[in-house]
């Protein structure tokens, strides 16, 4: 969809591995990376699930806040951002679960303050997903249009294809996204009740996968027009562009035989202008279910052939952070840039015959090129986009 | 741009319904608050052809107000058109995730049903109408609030621009879910920054692009001005009759139409008679439809019907001040 210089002028995150994208990815690729643990957080009522909590004694509202504002802040500080260029950018968040935790957090302490005495109904106070934009617009004095896109997995990824999209019409100069997602027992439960979690380990394109973990992260990416950023721009990163699509054939499959995400990945490769061949390595979406990753896989070995270049998921050292997952998986990639290297694919073991490939299993250097991002989800939607890395 | 993020281009309106909460589509019924929420299945049973059994309220309320839209176009003015789906709501499908999470938080280990869990997902209801509908593609979830649906008129405006899409089905949709207090205190209503009039749902929609065939009207321009401390200006009558006579100036200049303003529900103290002594008449749609976050759509999805050659302002500001102004033209 998008095509021309847009810059990443900034980017952070916050995810189980660290309080920054920084130290998130220096951990990645240091190894110093957990299994999916049981859940500690004092609002999650079942303890069998495991799940990649992001660690903090705050209580869980508390630290969802932190988690956005450390995210946020990073990012800020990374772009250099002055107070006037914060107010001019416009905000766009994704987000499945927004600020629910308030209403879980609140429901389970009454619970707790009261104990034998019968529980009250839950309640719904949030003021739907929109509320986590209005939040950090105030917060941050941010003036420029603020949209909130609630679409399941997909939501911060399609927001970064939007807001590349309405920076090259130049409507703005500047797009703040935001990527949310606190753990809740709403997504929890909800994907234990579609038997889509692997209670073990989330494996990612391997032959023993069964399923997903989540995890919880927040993330804050930053997109500028070159003509903003200027020209001599010393920043390393473009966002080269990207393509959304939404299926209507399947609520919770992109379809296995691949089809889907090899046109999805070749329209987003046009619309960067960047060839199959001059593709250094794949972010991949890599869940760890068996159809996503057979749909992923087949679709990728579609477009590539024989030629696939490296394949890492993060979902095995971060967990699946659903509306985040664009934002966040986007800060943490490029933070690995900075390092030089990229990740290695935990949680795999054995090739799955019906893929016929192995993720990348060793760190290995991080060339500057174009790096392929994908994300699928609920409901047909999947994303998928380029990122530059300059010398 | 920047702080006022506007569209000034405008866009054609090929069809529109409007759906308020006693879910008779394109007329206005007398409902009560205290019957809400009234069962869509009779509603589902005739636009569908078919019960949508699975679903929850939300879902069909969204995919029977977008039919009604569709269905009154002709299928030729439709064929090989690139179509993107544009939905905004404010609160979501409520109504899905509260039995859902009511269940998971039972003492004794209640029974999360699955089906229960899809159908409360953000974008199950797009896909939903995505399948019914036969559209691929662009297909957006958007949710900010009372500001929902403004967003997301500004947003199909640029990919209508960008050309991505031929047309854009644009749809505010929202639904009661009990109790009358929840619902205000999701929507932050409080005594001093609403109207005061009942609670609400509604499912409305607006088909804007280019056809050679027959249109309805324009939307003329959305303006979403973020700066704070609009509150105060917009609550006072002279303030309001200054923003629609400004913007009218810029967007129909001289043109000799009937003025007509859409007050959203934030705008407290609205005298008609002095704005009718300047020149203008204000047109309540919300004893219709009923306080809910996307009311609007219902507002200029009603204008778009009404039959009048008219020009109209829908102005309302969000809780925090914010201030959205949308101008359209019925014809």
């Amino acid at each position: 969809m998008s095509k021309g210089t847009i810059d990443i002028r900034g980017w952070g995150a916050v995810t189980t591995l660290g309080w920054s994208a920084r130290e998130s990815a220096k951990n990645l690729l240091s190894g110093n990376v957990r299994q999916a643990d049981f859940c500690t957080s004092s609002h999650l009522t079942n303890r069998e699930f495991k799940a990649f909590e992001v660690p903090s004694e705050k209580n869980p509202l508390d630290k969802s806040w932190a988690m956005m504002d450390s995210a946020i802040t990073e990012a800020f500080s990374r772009a250099g951002l002055t107070a006037s260029e914060i107010a001019e950018s416009c905000l766009l968040v994704g987000t499945t679960g927004g600020l629910f935790i308030r209403n879980e957090y609140e429901f389970t302490e009454i619970v707790r303050q009261n104990p034998g005495k019968e529980s009250p109904p839950i309640a719904c106070r949030n003021r739907g997903p929109g509320e986590v934009a209005d939040a950090i617009a105030q917060k941050y004095g941010i003036k420029g249009l603020a949209m909130t896109f609630s679409m399941a997995c997909v939501s911060s990824s399609h927001a970064l294809v939007v807001a590349a999209q309405l920076l090259e019409q130049e409507k703005f100069n500047r797009a703040i996204v935001v990527g949310f997602e606190p753990l809740l027992n709403l997504t929890l439960q909800g994907f234990a009740s579609l038997l889509l979690y692997d209670s073990e380990q989330c494996r990612p394109f391997c032959a023993n996968r069964s399923g997903m973990q989540l995890g919880e992260a927040s993330s804050c990416v930053i997109l500028e027009r070159r003509a903003v950023s200027g020209q001599n721009s010393k920043i390393r990163y473009q966002f080269a562009g990207g393509y959304l699509f939404n299926d209507n054939n399947s609520l919770t499959s992109a379809g296995t035989d691949g089809e889907l995400v090899k046109k999805v990945v070749e329209q987003s490769l046009t619309n960067a202008g960047v060839a199959v061949r001059d593709v250094v390595a794949i972010k991949a979406h890599g869940t760890g279910t068996r159809d996503n990753d057979l749909s992923e896989g087949r679709g990728l070995a579609k477009v590539f052939g024989k030629h696939l270049p490296p394949v890492i998921s993060l979902k095995g050292a971060i967990g699946h952070t659903l509306g985040a997952a664009g934002a966040v998986e986007t800060a943490l990639w490029i933070s690995c840039l900075e390092e030089g290297m990229l990740p290695r694919s935990f949680g795999f073991t054995q090739i799955d015959p019906e893929l016929g490939f192995a993720p990348s299993q060793v760190n290995i250097p991080a060339m500057d090129g174009a790096y392929l991002c994908t994300f699928f989800g609920f409901g047909g939607t999947c994303t998928s986009y380029i990122i530059i890395k300059n010398p | 741009m920047n702080n006022k993020n506007k569209i000034i281009s405008s866009i054609p309106v090929v069809a529109a319904s409007y759906l308020g909460p006693a879910l008779t589509p394109n007329l206005d019924v007398a409902w009560d608050e205290a019957q809400l929420p009234l069962s869509p299945d009779d509603l589902v049973q005739k636009i569908m052809g078919q019960p949508l059994r699975r679903a929850g309220r939300f879902i069909k309320l969204v995919c029977c107000g977008a039919l009604v839209c569709l269905k009154s176009v002709p299928a030729e003015d439709l064929k090989g058109k690139k179509i993107g789906i544009f939905l905004a709501t404010g609160l979501g499908n409520v109504d899905e995730i509260l039995p859902f999470i009511t269940q998971v938080f039972k003492e004794d280990g209640g029974f999360p049903s699955p089906n229960q869990f899809a159908n409360s997902v953000s974008n199950a209801a797009a896909f939903f109408l995505a399948k019914v509908s036969e559209i691929k593609g662009v297909v957006l979830t958007i949710s900010q609030e009372e500001l929902s649906f403004e967003s997301a008129l500004w947003l199909a405006q640029s990919y209508l621009e960008s050309g991505d899409i031929d047309l854009a089905l644009v749809g505010g949709c929202d639904v009661f879910t009990p109790t009358v207090a929840d619902y205000r205190e999701r929507m932050d209503l409080r005594p001093d920054n609403h109207r005061s009039m009942p609670m609400g749902e509604g499912s409305s929609w607006l088909l804007l692009g280019d056809t050679s065939g027959k249109k309805i009207g324009n939307i003329l321009s959305v303006e979403l001005d973020y700066n704070s401390k609009t509150q105060q200006r917009l609550s006072s009558n002279e303030n309001i009759l200054s923003e629609c006579e400004k913007i009218a100036g810029r967007v129909i200049g001289k043109q000799n139409k009937q003025k007509i303003i859409l007050p959203g529900f934030r705008l407290i103290d609205m005298d008609h008679s002095f704005f009718k002594d300047k020149g203008w008449k204000v047109e309540d749609y919300l004893p219709h439809c009923g306080i809910h976050p996307t009311a609007i759509a219902y507002g200029l999805a009603r204008a778009m019907l009404s039959g009048t050659s008219a020009f109209f302002v829908h102005c309302n500001y969000h809780a925090s001040g914010r201030k959205t102004l949308v101008t359209a033209e019925s014809t």
